[in-house]
């Protein structure tokens, strides 16, 4: 077994088997229930379209995803800081940048279940709607390259901030950031600088991308070819940040 | 053979120097212990050495390299026990062998997970996990840690820490086999004098940043002015010795006499005693303890 591979392994095997891990989990179906609860037995929401609220439902997936590509990406290096496991590590022969992309390797898993939790919510809130298969592949889609861009410049941070609370803190304004463009009224975003900040922005070329699958049908690979092209960008840069920052590992 | 040479190491922490000027050589072969009171800048060097942190400035070479390239080669031949007891404390004590096993690039078989385990005294089929062990159970476990490459050269912050006075000679015991039988190069950073005594035949001793000492624990005892014990057949008055150029009289019972001679001329300080006409009847040279050489090069910090 690769030492990336074994990385990545035991940092899944942590997720299971520590409270700090499962409680991540715990906390996204408690979200994902009160929220579809909340789109089919509202009175106002279940009057939604089923692509509405499937599209509503991405977005809380995403944010989650975000959510846990924040903490488990500040956890990587500065939680493992401060459980003072950190320095055993640093001293076998495993490069930093086997390290980094092994703790990244656990962090797309952490999607990955995140995702087959999702599933059912899903279908819930949209089984008898149209465009549910192309829902779901293109949510796989944006969720992994959010999970690996979140995830890459968290990870980067852990490694250069000292303190898991600073690097929590940074991711959180960051995810708040990326989140600012969605948050903005139509008329702001069909402007010229709603357009940029939505450009400029992996969670919301992401949303645009969904709604444009999910709610518009527009699910060939061609009509949202540069969606997918500007993620693929986003990743590239992410992975290129993690591989420099890494190649040097600090206590 | 030196396996280890750093010079002049410098390193600041938030423009506060913690190391000047540090210099020191640990031969292949030795046991060097480290010695210094807190925050006298061990560790930190302990960790430069590993590569694990920047220095400011100076010369390390670990095995003929240069640490900061942090080249897998060397580490593959390197290990650490840090001080501080983070473990992945969900793991159960074979997994977390494994898992450093394997970041070694090397498969532990159950025939060599039982040996490890057993050399450090803890039990190969205990099944629970890492975090109901006591401290010094943790501490055996980082110990067998540091043995999964085999390596050449070890680094043991405090590796007595959290043991009780069995288990701190069990390890003393290991370390001195491993020195013997595998001609296992230790560098030993600890405050616990004991430890020293019993197993570094080097030390070097480090006080706020700088090194004060080093060399083997005889030389250390040389350089200082030496330690008698006399014993007159009648009470002799206190002044009547102070008064001899050289001795310096530290304490006095009945017809024992406990003094310091000028380290230049102990035998001129003695004959002066004699040609005095004091009836002395025993005179026994002391051993130097390494508490007092330790003190003296630390000014009493702990």
């Amino acid at each position: 077994m690769s030492v990336l591979a074994t990385i990545a392994k035991k940092e899944c095997r942590e997720d299971v088997f520590t409270v700090r891990g499962m409680g991540l989990y715990l906390a996204a179906a408690l979200v994902l229930s009160g929220f579809g609860l909340l789109l089919v037995g509202n009175t106002e929401l279940s009057l939604l379209d089923n692509a509405q609220a499937v599209y509503m439902m991405a977005g809380i997936i995403l944010a989650l995803a975000g959510l846990i590509a924040v903490v488990r990406g500040s956890d990587g290096f500065a939680g493992e800081r401060d459980r003072e496991t950190l320095e055993a590590v640093l001293v076998t022969p495993v490069s930093g940048d086997g390290l980094a992309f092994g703790k990244l390797g656990a962090i797309i898993v952490s999607w990955v279940l995140l995702y087959l939790l999702a599933i059912p919510y899903i279908w819930a809130v949209g089984s008898s709607g149209q465009n549910l298969t192309s829902s779901l592949l293109y949510l796989f889609i944006s969720g992994t390259a959010l999970m690996i861009i979140f995830g890459s410049l968290m990870l980067s941070l852990s490694i250069k901030m000292k303190s898991f609370k600073g690097v929590m803190s940074a991711g959180l304004v960051l995810l708040l950031f990326a989140a600012v463009p969605v948050a903005l009224g139509p008329s702001l975003r069909q402007s010229a600088v709603g357009r940029i900040l939505d450009w400029l922005n992996p969670f919301a070329v992401s949303m645009n991308m969904l709604d444009a699958v999910i709610v518009d049908s527009q699910s060939a690979p061609g009509q949202q070819f540069l969606s997918l092209l500007v993620l693929s960008g986003y990743v590239v840069i992410a992975a290129w940040i993690l591989w420099k920052s890494s190649r040097r590992i600090e206590l | 053979m030196n396996i280890i040479e750093v010079e002049n190491l410098q390193k600041k922490f938030h423009g506060k120097e913690v190391l000047r000027d540090l210099s020191l050589t640990v031969g292949r072969g030795d046991i060097y212990g480290f010695l210094g009171p807190n925050g006298s800048g061990k560790t930190t060097t302990l960790r430069i050495m590993l590569g694990l942190l920047a220095k400011d400035g100076g010369r390390i070479m670990v095995m003929g390299q240069n640490v900061e390239l942090q080249d897998p080669e060397i580490r593959k031949k390197v290990n650490m026990l840090p001080e501080s007891h983070g473990f992945y404390s969900w793991m159960r004590s074979t997994e977390y062998l494994v898992y450093f096993g394997e970041l070694y690039g090397r498969k532990l078989d159950k025939s060599m997970r039982q040996y490890l385990l057993e050399l450090v005294g803890l039990d190969s089929e205990d099944t629970r996990s890492i975090r109901q062990y006591s401290r010094g159970m943790k501490q055996r476990l980082g110990i067998a840690r540091t043995l999964i490459n085999d390596p050449e050269l070890v680094f043991l912050d405090e590796p007595t820490n959290g043991l009780d006075p069995k288990g701190r000679r069990d390890i003393h015991d290991l370390l001195k086999r491993l020195n013997k039988e595998r001609s296992m190069t230790i560098v030993l950073s600890t405050h616990i004098l004991d430890d020293v005594e019993h197993l570094c035949n080097r030390i070097g001793i480090l006080s706020k940043g700088k090194m004060q000492y080093q060399g083997s624990l005889n030389e250390a005892e040389g350089v200082h002015a030496p330690l008698y014990r006399f014993y007159f057949e009648r009470e002799v008055e206190r002044k009547n010795l102070a008064a001899i150029p050289g001795v310096h009289v530290l304490s006095q019972d009945k017809g024992w006499v406990h003094c310091r001679l000028d380290k230049n001329s102990p035998d001129k300080a003695v004959a002066a005693l004699v040609s005095r006409g004091l009836p002395i009847s025993q005179v026994v040279r002391e051993n130097q303890e390494l508490e007092e050489i330790y003190l003296h090069y630390t000014g009493g910090a702990s």
